[in-house]
């Protein structure tokens, strides 16, 4: 079961690589394809939420000599979201008619990355599939094949790949101070292990995963590239890969390296705030839609950092319950940015609603999670910044729905299937907004798994 | 031993990064290059044990070297590997398109593109200014 979804994607990548991806039918089989994975996944979440995590090793190795992979609440949670977004995008490419004969494949590879990503329970391993859904990312951010987006492309390949060699770095470290590459057995090593070597190696690999989700300090290409490439593509990389960089800092930061990531929470949460703050600001001053949306990406990561900071039960819920709604917000908001028509209209208004955390909007939960943080924390400085980052939130996202709507729809409204999609989107959140029930619960259970470090 | 490898890593990777910086593309990706062999050579230092090469049937007194760290370096060179192809033909796009690997002039064509950007949204305001009060009645009259 635990293989299901990786190798349905891995194995319709293969196929679709040697097909022509422009063509309607080979769009429609990839996205059956993204369809099955998107299943096996839920299945296989339903089954770690009931009975707990799953285990297995790979090619019947005994445990601790073979690539273990494991399938906790969190993984899969993660695992869902992405695909889910990986699946919405692709279906918004497939309708308009995909321009290059490799995005579907690139989509399924991507897919096969992020899911082995978060079912994996092997240090090396979560690098080998980070690696595939970095390449494969490398190459979708030049889909469209224009100048800009080909300058993009290169932007975030050597940005990235300096992050990719950093995690490497950051994991052979870990090896030689614990002998051990599981996570599982790391974790348990690296108690023994002094905390000067290991400190080191955490503030490594919280820079590789800064880089890739654009913290502050390590932003500087993300506006770039988001506002280069096409919408479908924005949405993939804010959606789905920037997910990498929420669950690794949970993973090695809660799971592997909970003694160093205590250590390291004063500075998280300044990193956080200068993140918020940032963000906000320039998001304010920006006039192109797809800029404020790219800034408002920095400021929305600084909520992620602060609820780690944070710590505890109730920090890392509202992590993984921020990083799921922002994911979603920022798929619906890049997907609906440069369509036309008053039903788009809605589909944005209610993804601004969300960013800025107004109810019903599901954003609104993410917001309440990060206040409950906040006041667990008994930080005034804390519930106030995410009250300002809230408000500025709301200021920048209307004055973009203002410049981009308001001045009339010249043009012919876009595609009725397109449009569709974006509103079925823009339910989503509102429908777990209005019921978010489920969603609470799943990110309880998701930070179940981490070890409890603080009261 | 351990110095020698440690010098030959950050000789490799300040190199590396030294080359990342300059305004010419094809230095940047050897200095990509030269920076993710300094990461296999650091992963292949970063071995527990050192000594004969571990090949079956292993030796029965001496020492073997790790066989986990060579593993995963060839895992890392073969993916290394693939991304220097993959940034060389990125290259090799923005020189078809931009006839010209520096980084300058590619920054030059940036802005404009950037200043083009915000002349768009700025006059997406004034229709929506000039909308508001003047042209939304005269559409309708029409």
């Amino acid at each position: 079961m635990l293989v299901a979804p990786l190798g349905i994607a891995w194995f319709a990548a293969v196929a679709l690589v040697l097909l022509d991806g422009r063509r309607a039918r080979v769009g429609w089989f990839a996205v059956a394809a993204l369809g099955a994975t998107l299943a096996a996944t839920v299945v296989l979440a339903v089954q770690v939420l009931q009975d707990g995590t799953v285990r297995s090793v790979a090619g019947g190795w005994p445990a601790g000599v073979g690539i273990t992979l494991r399938a906790d609440a969190l993984g899969v949670v993660f695992a869902v979201v992405s695909t889910g977004v990986l699946l919405a995008a692709l279906v918004y490419e497939v309708i308009g008619g995909v321009q290059s004969p490799t995005f579907p494949a690139l989509v399924l590879f991507m897919a096969t990355g992020l899911t082995g990503v978060f079912l994996t329970g092997d240090a090396f391993n979560f690098y080998v599939f980070f690696e595939i859904a970095m390449i494969s990312a490398y190459v979708l951010t030049g889909y469209g094949q224009e100048t800009r987006q080909i300058r993009a492309a290169t932007i975030f390949t050597v940005v990235n790949l300096l992050g990719s060699v950093l995690f490497l770095i950051g994991i052979a470290s870990l090896y030689h101070v614990t002998g051990r590459l599981d996570m599982l057995g790391i974790a348990l090593r690296s108690d023994d292990v002094g905390t000067q070597p290991i400190i080191l190696i955490a503030v490594i690999i919280f820079v590789a995963f800064g880089v890739k989700l654009g913290l502050f300090p390590f932003h500087f290409w993300l506006p770039a590239v988001y506002t280069s490439t096409r919408p479908s593509v924005a949405a993939i990389l804010s959606g789905a890969l920037a997910n990498i960089g929420s669950y690794g800092l949970l993973r090695f930061g809660a799971d592997v390296l909970p003694r160093e990531l205590e250590q390291g929470a004063p500075a998280l949460l300044l990193l956080g705030t200068v993140s918020i703050v940032y963000g906000a600001l320039q998001a304010l001053s920006r006039n192109a839609a797809s800029e404020v949306l790219a800034y408002s990406t920095v400021g929305q990561v600084g909520y992620i950092l602060i609820a780690l900071g944070v710590g505890g039960q109730i920090g890392y819920a509202s992590a993984v319950l921020f990083a799921v709604v922002n994911a979603l917000n920022k798929t619906l908001l890049f997907l609906s940015v440069e369509l036309r028509g008053r039903l788009v209209w809605l589909a944005f208004v209610i993804g601004a609603f969300s960013v800025a955390g107004v109810p019903p909007a599901v954003g609104f939960f993410g917001k309440a999670a990060l206040f409950r943080a906040g006041i667990a924390e008994r930080s005034v400085i804390l519930v106030a910044l995410i009250f300002v980052g809230g408000a500025l939130s709301f200021v920048y996202m209307f004055q973009t729905e203002q410049r981009r709507f308001w001045a009339g729809d010249a043009d012919d409204p876009s595609p009725l299937a397109r449009r569709g999609l974006v509103l079925l989107l823009a339910g989503l959140v509102v429908a777990l907004g209005i019921w978010p029930e489920p969603l609470l619960a799943l990110s309880e259970q998701a930070a179940a798994v981490l070890p409890e470090r603080r009261p | 031993m351990t110095l020698l490898t440690s010098l030959t890593v950050a000789v490799l990777f300040g190199s590396g990064a030294f080359l990342v910086l300059k305004h010419d593309l094809i230095r940047v990706v050897v200095g990509m290059v030269l920076i993710s062999n300094a990461a296999n050579l650091f992963i292949m230092s970063a071995g527990l044990t050192t000594g004969r090469e571990p090949i079956h049937p292993l030796p029965a007194t001496e020492t073997i070297a790790d066989p986990l760290v060579q593993a995963m370096t060839l895992t890392a060179i073969v993916i290394g590997f693939g991304v220097a192809a993959l940034l060389l033909s990125l290259v090799y796009r923005v020189y078809t398109s931009h006839l010209t690997v520096d980084l300058t002039t590619l920054g030059e064509a940036e802005e404009r593109a950037e200043a083009a950007l915000e002349l768009e949204a700025q006059r997406d305001m004034d229709v929506e200014e000039a909308g508001l009060l003047f042209a939304r009645p005269e559409r309708e009259r029409e």
